[in-house]
């Protein structure tokens, strides 16, 4: 077992990830996200970015993309209710990241202000809101 | 007594849409707060309701300078998802297309910083051998910033004339080894203006995430083209330039010496390059999934995720760019500093407003 692997199973016991040409891949819904935070940061792991998709109305995908060594890990979970934990404390660089997807999608990001990024402070937040996936494959299921 | 005072949007020291509020105690820095949001176009939104060769044409268009990087990431994200392998020619195309547009990238930074010292001489310096550079590309590609050189699976064109391109290439090394190198790290305008301004430490480059020549100018050599090789990177000889004084030297040195590189690594790639086809199918299916792609741009690691359904229009393009990540760190850089020397820090990082804010 490797580096990135250990560091899988510790963050998911039990739970299987997938290993990819483009990386690792671990979907875990209930994710401890700081835990996850905690075991990256201590082992030096650099965060990319972090991508929201909103696969429902209210309900988003949350990918937290390390780069642990060259390696990309891929780590996905659900918010609960469009509630996330920040990790903007543990890792400061995903400040911007979290701002970004309130602005986008209105997720909370719970422990932290969110200041606007992109929006104007009067703006309300979650201008790409309402064409979740669902939407967008019922919305083509009729055009074909 | 303390002030607040805005630079941007739209200042001259830097003219990009950007806004920097910095705090100041007489002519020393406390504070500052960086607003990106002048320029923002929702290019992730809009990448969602057009097909994959749409996106192509739109993802080009996120930046001015570093736009075939970016169809580069897309294709690659589309292309693991299709399963699709891009012949071996078109890979080193792509590597010779994105080291010329490092060339020009890096070309530009160094004009703005030498203006931005005042070195007015050094800017046309800088600002004729990009003139060159961009007389290359439009050689290739019949345009001087939108190159539309990738497809889903290879590029769009050969290059049909490779003498024409390694004269100037050629012509650039030697204009960087003899001039540009030389000046910028003797002069010693430059060197006063940049030796211990804007030190940004390995232990903050590491906890803040950055990347790029900012990153390694801090003693980090993270370098994707090296890490996780794409296109031909991998069959090809370079050096990826570390400097460890974290300060706004080290990022000049840093981006100097790769050009150097990116001359090296172009003449390699004629050398080494195949005969042979140079795209894959004119249509692409792409199944349904999901996948990760990044790529060096001139300012460091680009990121995209693709996800699709399987139709013809993503179902979700997410997209990461180097300055959106080396930007926060501009308050650490020019805490402390001399108010005088913020707008040369800031530049320090080649902060991309439209890359950011797409």
């Amino acid at each position: 077992m490797d580096k990135g692997e250990e560091l899988l199973a510790q963050l998911s016991p039990g739970k299987s990830w997938e290993k990819r040409s483009d990386g690792w891949w671990l979907e875990t819904r209930d994710m401890d996200v700081e835990k996850m935070a905690h075991l990256m940061t201590e082992a030096q792991a650099r965060l990319v970015t972090i991508t929201a998709c909103e696969v429902s109305k209210g309900e988003f995908r949350i990918i937290y993309h390390w780069d642990l060594e060259g390696r990309m890990l891929n780590m996905v979970t659900m918010t609960d209710k469009g509630n996330i934990s920040s990790i903007a404390t543990i890792y400061p660089a995903s400040d911007w990241m979290e701002r970004e997807i309130h602005d986008y999608f209105a997720v909370q990001f719970n422990g932290r202000e969110s200041l606007p990024l992109f929006l104007n402070p009067e703006d309300s937040p979650g201008i790409f809101l309402g064409y979740s996936q669902d939407d967008q494959k019922e919305e083509k299921g009729k055009e074909r | 007594m303390s002030f607040t005072i805005p630079i941007g949007p739209y200042h001259p020291s830097l003219e990009e849409p950007f806004k920097l509020e910095v705090t100041c105690q007489g002519e020393v820095v406390q504070d500052a707060i960086m607003h990106v949001k002048f320029n923002f176009r929702g290019v992730e939104w809009l990448a969602q309701r057009r097909n994959y060769s749409q996106a192509i044409v739109l993802a080009e268009r996120i930046c001015g300078i570093c736009s075939n990087l970016h169809t580069l990431t897309f294709c690659r994200a589309v292309e693991q998802l299709a399963g699709l392998s891009v012949p071996t020619r078109a890979e080193y195309i792509r590597v010779i297309i994105a080291e010329l547009e490092r060339l020009t990238s890096h070309a530009l930074w160094a004009g703005i910083a030498a203006e931005i010292i005042g070195f007015q001489t050094m800017f046309m310096t800088c600002f004729s051998v990009r003139e060159r550079l961009m007389d290359v590309l439009e050689i290739i590609s019949g345009n001087r910033v939108h190159y539309a050189m990738n497809c889903i699976g290879g590029v769009n064109r050969e290059i049909s004339n490779p003498d024409a391109v390694l004269d100037i290439v050629k012509w650039t090394r030697q204009q960087i080894e003899n001039k540009l190198i030389p000046i910028f790290t003797t002069d010693r305008t430059i060197r006063a203006r940049c030796i211990g301004i804007g030190v940004l430490t390995k232990e903050e480059a590491i906890k803040w995430g950055v990347v790029g020549p900012t990153a390694r100018a801090s003693g980090i050599s993270v370098d994707i083209r090296r890490s996780d090789p794409y296109a031909a990177y991998d069959q090809l000889e370079f050096k990826v330039p570390v400097e460890t004084s974290g300060d706004v030297f080290s990022r000049v040195v840093v981006r100097l010496l790769e050009m150097v590189e990116s001359c090296r690594m172009i003449e390699q790639a004629f050398k080494q390059m195949p005969p042979g086809p140079i795209r894959g199918p004119e249509f692409v299916e792409v199944p349904p999934g999901e996948t990760v792609a990044r790529s060096e741009a001139p300012r460091g690691e680009a990121f995209y995720y693709v996800a699709s359904d399987g139709s013809d229009v993503p179902l979700r393009v997410k997209i990461r760019t180097p300055s959106l990540v080396n930007m926060p760190v501009v308050r650490l850089m020019v805490l402390g500093a001399n108010l005088a020397d913020v707008p040369l820090i800031n530049a320090s990082i080649d902060p991309c407003y439209s890359c950011t804010s797409r």
